[in-house]
């Protein structure tokens, strides 16, 4: 039995006033436009675009909470993670201005951990909050948004070939299947004193105690192709050209947020070109490091 | 030009317009160093990276155009869905044991990544264009499903394991494909165990360890540096174990074969994407992967081909 994604139609939904293949358009052209900035005053109103259409996409917070909560503790851990090893930005900005120091009062093997507060770092780390932010929240409604029953006839649209359009169908629609299969199998391991939290031994031994778990998932999808491979032979997969159950038509709103999509992305390519949207930092903060 | 080469042509091609749709479309510039996968793809390299990817699709496509009159290469209901079922399960135990959802202990830097059995088995059971895609779009999915960035060519590097995984079906004596694969595999792990031993200070490029601000940084364990060893000396043990199973002995010396080249592709490209020297590519990126993944070859793709065999014999396809 396929598991889908949690899609629903919404009332008054803005994404899903839009054609799939339009708002994937978009959404590309959306992406490779934000991935053009590190300047925190471009980066803004891709981030309060990203906010509308969060707002105005019906999703309710029940049910993307736990999404929601995995992206702003993943994006929030990168970020003050680079914060505090200054990695990752090093390759953006070439001079730093310190605020502060902090040494702790102790060495490891004569390594004294220090903390260097500096303008870049911070405001790096800022710049990045907004940046991976809006990419990761336009990017987690599209499962939400997006019909599944829509995403053979939208890959077909996008140019891709019959089997390869279902083969990614399959492939999206499968995802959540096998997730709720893994967990199945692991309560049911459970329920058999089975513990992949408390793997422990040797390399090999490690290795051996996944199979209750990796083998029975594997086996269990395999077994389960085969009604799905019948259903699609006797269908006549893949003997003639395919039609779909479903036809998307692209009306004129869907034109314009394509053409809007582009347009962005050609400003944001042309900015870039002339030398805009680079990693920026206020010179008020650089004053107030004594830069 | 025919039907099936038409075909494999177009199909080549659209894992191209993929990669170039995922790295220049969905990849940022926010790479984390030492990580085998980033947060983003690169920009600054982005441009080699996608070289990258053409160089290994046209690797998989001349091995297909040598032997093309063969019928592994072709594609029909069957491996359409294997190949998404494949790929989905590739994602999910990616994301799964990433490290995010369930903490995979990792023993003297030697991370392990269980899903790495996905591909290798895929493409011994289902063949070469199913191994493939089971390793290149699974990795990306697994990737996009956890947040974290993609390296391309690294997700290339995945889909040739499979793909080599499958190549023993073009030999007709499987016997001699299998020794010739493993003469070929020992030269290549001992080669590359050789230059650990004349680099032992290098840094392992793909240990992460947060806890201890540690990323990339240290240097390379003994453990990380002869796991090829013991990963070959096991793969041995166990052909010669089941030399009566045939189709186990196919299964890991052809997985080991797929991990060792698909690798070896995947971390001597960064010799030009990222600047490495050649020990960085090989004793920092190529041996702390490989090595443990030939533990899983050794150890779960067998199991898996056992439990296959029977689902086989009961359902008689």
């Amino acid at each position: 039995m396929l598991v889908a994604w949690r899609y629903r139609k919404r009332e008054n939904s803005f994404i899903q006033k839009f054609d799939p293949r339009a708002w994937l358009t978009f959404y590309a052209c959306f992406l490779v436009s934000t991935l053009a900035f590190w300047d925190v005053r471009f980066l803004l109103p891709f981030w309060l675009f990203t906010m509308f259409v969060l707002f105005t996409s019906g999703v309710r917070w029940k049910e993307i909470r736990r999404a929601m909560l995995f992206i702003v503790g993943f994006v929030f851990f990168f970020a003050i993670l680079t914060f505090l090893t200054g990695r990752g930005g090093s390759e953006i900005y070439g001079q730093e201005h310190l605020i502060r120091e902090f040494k702790a009062p102790f060495s490891l093997l004569g390594w004294t951990p220090t903390l260097k507060v500096t303008v870049e770092r911070a405001f790096y780390a800022v710049s990045q909050l907004v940046r991976v932010s809006t990419l990761a929240i336009m990017t987690i409604l599209i499962p939400y948004s997006l019909n599944p029953a829509l995403y053979g006839i939208t890959f077909k649209g996008l140019g891709l070939p019959d089997k390869f359009a279902y083969a990614m169908d399959l492939t999206m629609r499968f995802i959540p299947t096998f997730g709720r299969d893994f967990q199945l199998t692991m309560d049911a391991q459970r329920a058999r004193g089975y513990e992949l939290e408390k793997i422990s031994g040797g390399l090999i031994q490690q290795v051996r105690k996944m199979a209750p778990i990796f083998v029975p998932v594997t086996i269990h999808a395999i077994i389960g192709s085969e009604d799905i491979i019948d259903a699609m032979d006797l269908r006549a997969f893949g003997v003639g050209p395919r039609t779909w159950l479903q036809v998307l038509d692209r009306d004129f709103k869907d034109r314009l947020l394509i053409w809007f999509g582009v347009a962005v992305l050609v400003i944001a390519i042309l900015l870039q070109f002339f030398g805009y949207g680079k990693f920026w930092v206020p010179e008020a903060l650089i004053r107030l490091a004594g830069g | 030009m025919n039907k099936s080469l038409t075909n494999v042509a177009i199909s080549l091609g659209v894992i191209l317009v993929f990669f170039a749709v995922v790295m220049f479309v969905l990849g940022s510039g926010e790479a984390q160093e030492g990580a085998l996968f980033n947060f983003s793809v690169d920009q600054a390299t982005v441009v080699l990276r996608f070289a990258f990817v053409i160089i290994g699709l046209l690797i998989a496509f001349a091995v297909y155009y040598a032997t093309r009159e063969n019928t592994i290469w072709e594609v029909g209901t069957r491996q359409v869905v294997w190949m998404a079922i494949g790929a989905a399960l590739y994602a999910v135990f990616s994301f799964l044991f990433n490290g995010t959802v369930f903490v995979v202990p990792s023993l003297s830097q030697v991370a392990l990544r269980p899903a790495i059995a996905i591909p290798m088995f895929f493409g011994y059971a289902f063949g070469p264009v199913v191994g493939f895609f089971t390793g290149a779009v699974g990795n990306i999915f697994g990737d996009a499903l956890t947040g974290f960035g993609l390296s391309p060519q690294w997700s290339i590097g995945n889909g040739l394991i499979g793909f080599f995984s499958g190549l023993w079906m073009l030999f007709r004596d499987r016997k001699q494909s299998i020794n010739t694969v493993l003469w070929i595999s020992g030269i290549l792990a001992l080669l590359t165990a050789l230059l650990y031993f004349l680099n032992r200070n290098q840094a392992n490029m793909l240990f992460f360890d947060a806890d201890n601000n540690i990323f990339g940084d240290a240097p390379i364990s003994f453990l990380a540096g002869i796991a090829i060893l013991i990963g070959f000396a096991l793969i041995l043990a166990v052909r010669y174990f089941f030399g009566n199973n045939e189709a186990i002995a196919t299964a890991v010396t052809w997985a080991m074969l797929g991990n060792i080249l698909g690798l070896l592709f995947a971390a001597i490209s960064d010799i030009w994407i990222n600047g490495y020297s050649l020990p960085a590519a090989i004793v920092g990126e190529f041996l702390p992967a490989a090595g443990p993944n030939l533990i899983f070859a050794a150890i779960l793709v067998p199991l898996l081909v056992v439990a296959y065999s029977s689902v086989q014999r009961q359902s008689g396809r």
